[in-house]
Order: structure tokens, then C-alpha cells, then sequence
């Protein structure tokens, strides 16, 4: 009987102190029972080979007394769901947050690349962990308190059908930004076309600007690039939903574009800048940190670009799904 | 059908079976404790009906109906041993009552849509 009394006090350890007795009693009597039928039907004593199946099949002493307590949780079912969402916004908005300070101080600061290169770039993301650590440690509470207080409010069952915001359809294309869209190309094809490709010297505030002799073929890509945005808005304009033709449009426009605006980052378009009153070797250097930043800056066009990508992906995945998924 | 499959097909009947049965125990354990029971006999009676039940599910739904004013007990020593003796309350009597009646209820909607 050594092992009944063991798993007795084991589970006795987990039971609310008022009800301790009267539940191991009760639980101590069934268990001696069953022994007892078992001895009878074998006419001896058990060994503690053959009570520890029995044991076992009562269930681990945590939680047999687990059973004897009423269910309870930090943060119930009705506003669990917000919880989560709250949480999953939050870990995303830190992320996205810290991905953008470290890219401009890696950007901007030479000295900080230098300071954190290859995998020591990984350890600048324990403030990240930080924040999600504070922000489950003080939500969680909040969260286990607002439920105690709305389970006796009713609060959540305060609701209006009518009040519940309209159903979003996710292939509607806006008119509105449509119009502004064209007007934008629009506008920016004018001076597009009021440049003179040829034209590569330029004078503003006394100053002399003079473009790289690659700086043409840029400008024909750009109007290319807004020349071909135009049957895109007029498309969207006509019908505004979008379609596998008018997703893959956009998706092609997104890389041509992308493409062409990293090319120009990279590209040291500003080859000498001259002035009355700008000394030869400021100016120098002057063209050379411009080149330098626009340069640097490409790492947000491929960021931006790879954002913008994903959207046009999934939104050509949602127009046009894989045949398995739509056959029969 | 593959071996995973399966078993996972055992376990979601498992699973489903038992949620079944876990709704209709409260009913068994009050039909059956018209007759006074102490729990080791109360589950042998049940298990004798195709209706087991361990003692980890047994005791704390007797102290949830005792909670609730459907059972009444008593510790009596029998056979030189402290057991606890359950019975139904006339409360207990009347919801077994109701209860019994949305069974059959519940039992006739599943016949029809059947």
C-alpha cells in the first residue's frame, strides 16, 4: 500500500487546502476497493508491479487533482481572439519598426557597419525581443483583468449587427485612387517630356549641374514606364475590379519599376557640379557624397520593392488561383 | 487508407465519442444514484451499464451535483471502512426528471434526422 499512500499525498499536494481531506479520503476509499477486489480475485496480496497500473490508469496526481478544481484561465475565449491580435500587431509593428531604424542607421552611419557586421547584426534585434517581452508582460494582465470585468458587464455582448464594419473586397480597385494614379502619371510624363533627354547640364541658384551621359536612357525608361502605367489606370478606371490580366500588368510595372529606380540609385548620375562661389574640391566632394547616398539609399528600394512585390503577388495568386484549387 | 490516417481517424472518433458520452453523464450518474451509492459501487454499477467512468471524472462531477443541490451525502463506515454514501435530492429528483425528458427529446430529433 506504500504506492497508494505515495500517490495519495502527491495528489493531496495539489488540492485546495479546504477540500485536501475529504477529497483524498473519498479517493483513498475507491482506490483500496479496487485493490481489494483484485487481492480477492487472486487471493493475495497485490505487488506494487500490479498497483502501479492501477495508479497509472487513475491518471498523474496533478491532474486528478486538477479535475477536483473548477477550469480557469488568465484570458477567456471571448476576448482571447483580441488578445491575440493585439500581441501579433504589436511583435509585427516592433519588427517592422527596429528593420527600419537599423537600415537608416546602417544607411547613414558608416561607423555602426562597420561596428556590426555579418551575424553580430542579429544581436541589434534583442530590443525587438525586449519589446515583445514587455509587451505580453503588461498586456497579459490588462487582458486577464478587462475579462474578469467584462464576464460581469456583459460588455462584449453589448453589440449592434449594424454597427459591424462593411465587408471588404480585396479585388476592388478604388476609382478615386485610380483618378489620382493618372493624374500623378500624367503630370509626371509632362516633365518627363519637357526634359530634354539630350539635355544634361543643368543651372539652378547659380549653380551647374552636370548629369553622367548615361542620364538619357533613364529618362526614355521613365516615360516608358509611365507610358505603359497609363492603359494599366485607363484599364482599372473602365473596370474596377482587379484580373489576372490587370494584377500581372501591375506585377510586371512593379519590376520594371523597381528595377529602373535602383539602376538610377546606383547609377552616380551627378557627374561634376560647379558655381561662382563653389571651390573645385567642395564640389568634388559634394558629387561624391550625393553619389554615395543615392547609392546607399537602394537597399530601401529593394526593401520597399520586395514590400510592394509580395502585395502583387498575392493579389495575382487571389485573381487567378491554381487550377487544383478551382477544378470541380 | 494509410496507418497515420488512419489513426488519426481513431482519434477524432475517439475524441468525439468521448465528448458524447461526457454530456450524458451527469444524466447516468443522476438516474443512477435513485439507489444510494458510494462511489467505488456507483462506478461499478455504471460501468455494469456500458456507462464507465474513472475516478478522475467520477468524483469531482459528484461534488459538482452535490455544489449544485442535485445530490445529498453522507459518510457511514461499512465494513469497517469511512465511505462517502450518495443520493438524489428532491431537487436532484426533479431535474433528473426534466432531464430525462429532453433526453428522449434530443434522442427522437437525432431518429428523425437520421
Amino acid at each position: 500500500m506504500a504506492l497508494v499512500d505515495r500517490y495519495l499525498h502527491a495528489v493531496k499536494f495539489w488540492l485546495p487546502r479546504n477540500q485536501k481531506d475529504d477529497i483524498i479520503a473519498e479517493l483513498s476509499e475507491d482506490l483500496r476497493s479496487q485493490l481489494e477486489e483484485k487481492e480477492s480475485e487472486l487471493g493475495r496480496k497485490l505487488t506494487d508491479d500490479e498497483v502501479e497500473p492501477i495508479l497509472k490508469r487513475c491518471g498523474s496526481p496533478m491532474a486528478v487533482a486538477g479535475r477536483h478544481m473548477p477550469q480557469r484561465s488568465l484570458i477567456g475565449p471571448t476576448l482571447f481572439p483580441i488578445y491575440r491580435v493585439i500581441i501579433r500587431s504589436l511583435i509585427l509593428y516592433f519588427l517592422l519598426l527596429l528593420l527600419l531604424l537599423w537600415l537608416g542607421i546602417a544607411i547613414f552611419s558608416p561607423d555602426f557597419r562597420a561596428d556590426h557586421p555579418g551575424a553580430a547584426l542579429f544581436a541589434s534585434l534583442e530590443p525587438w525581443w525586449l519589446a515583445c517581452t514587455y509587451s505580453l508582460f503588461f498586456n497579459t494582465p490588462v487582458f486577464g483583468l478587462l475579462d474578469r470585468s467584462q464576464a460581469r458587464s456583459h460588455l462584449v455582448n453589448n453589440w449592434n449587427p449594424r454597427a459591424l464594419p462593411a465587408e471588404r473586397d480585396p479585388n476592388h480597385i478604388s476609382r478615386g485612387g485610380t483618378i489620382f494614379e493618372l493624374t500623378f502619371i500624367v503630370a509626371t510624363m509632362a516633365i518627363l517630356v519637357q526634359i530634354d533627354a539630350c539635355h544634361r547640364v543643368f543651372h539652378f541658384f547659380g549653380v551647374t549641374a552636370t548629369l553622367a551621359p548615361h542620364w538619357p536612357y533613364f529618362i526614355w525608361a521613365l516615360i516608358a514606364l509611365n507610358g505603359l502605367s497609363i492603359p494599366l489606370a485607363c484599364l482599372n478606371l473602365s473596370q474596377p475590379r482587379w484580373t489576372r490580366l490587370s494584377a500581372s500588368f501591375r506585377l510586371g510595372l512593379d519590376v520594371y519599376g523597381s528595377g529602373l529606380v535602383y539602376l538610377l540609385c546606383r547609377a552616380s548620375l551627378l557627374q561634376s557640379l560647379s558655381g561662382n562661389d563653389v571651390p573645385h574640391t567642395e564640389a568634388a566632394r559634394l558629387v561624391n557624397s550625393i553619389n554615395c547616398w543615392t547609392a546607399s539609399s537602394a537597399i530601401w528600394v529593394v526593401v520597399i520593392g520586395a514590400i510592394v512585390l509580395v502585395f502583387d503577388v498575392r493579389r495575382l495568386l487571389r485573381v487567378a488561383p491554381v487550377s487544383s484549387s478551382t477544378a470541380g | 487508407m494509410s496507418p497515420s490516417t488512419e489513426t488519426q481517424s481513431d482519434d477524432r472518433f475517439e475524441n468525439l465519442r468521448q465528448e458524447l458520452r461526457r454530456g450524458s453523464l451527469p444524466l447516468a450518474v443522476l438516474a443512477a444514484l435513485r439507489t444510494e451509492h458510494y462511489g467505488y459501487t456507483l462506478r461499478k454499477t455504471l460501468a455494469d451499464h456500458g456507462m464507465a467512468i474513472d475516478e478522475g471524472t467520477l468524483y469531482p462531477l459528484l461534488r459538482r451535483l452535490e455544489t449544485q443541490g442535485l445530490l445529498v451525502s453522507q459518510w457511514r463506515e461499512e465494513e469497517r471502512r469511512n465511505k462517502r454514501f450518495y443520493r438524489l435530492s428532491p431537487d436532484g429528483r426533479l431535474i433528473l426528471k426534466q432531464l430525462l425528458i429532453e433526453w428522449k427529446s434530443i434522442h427522437t430529433s437525432l431518429e428523425d434526422i437520421f
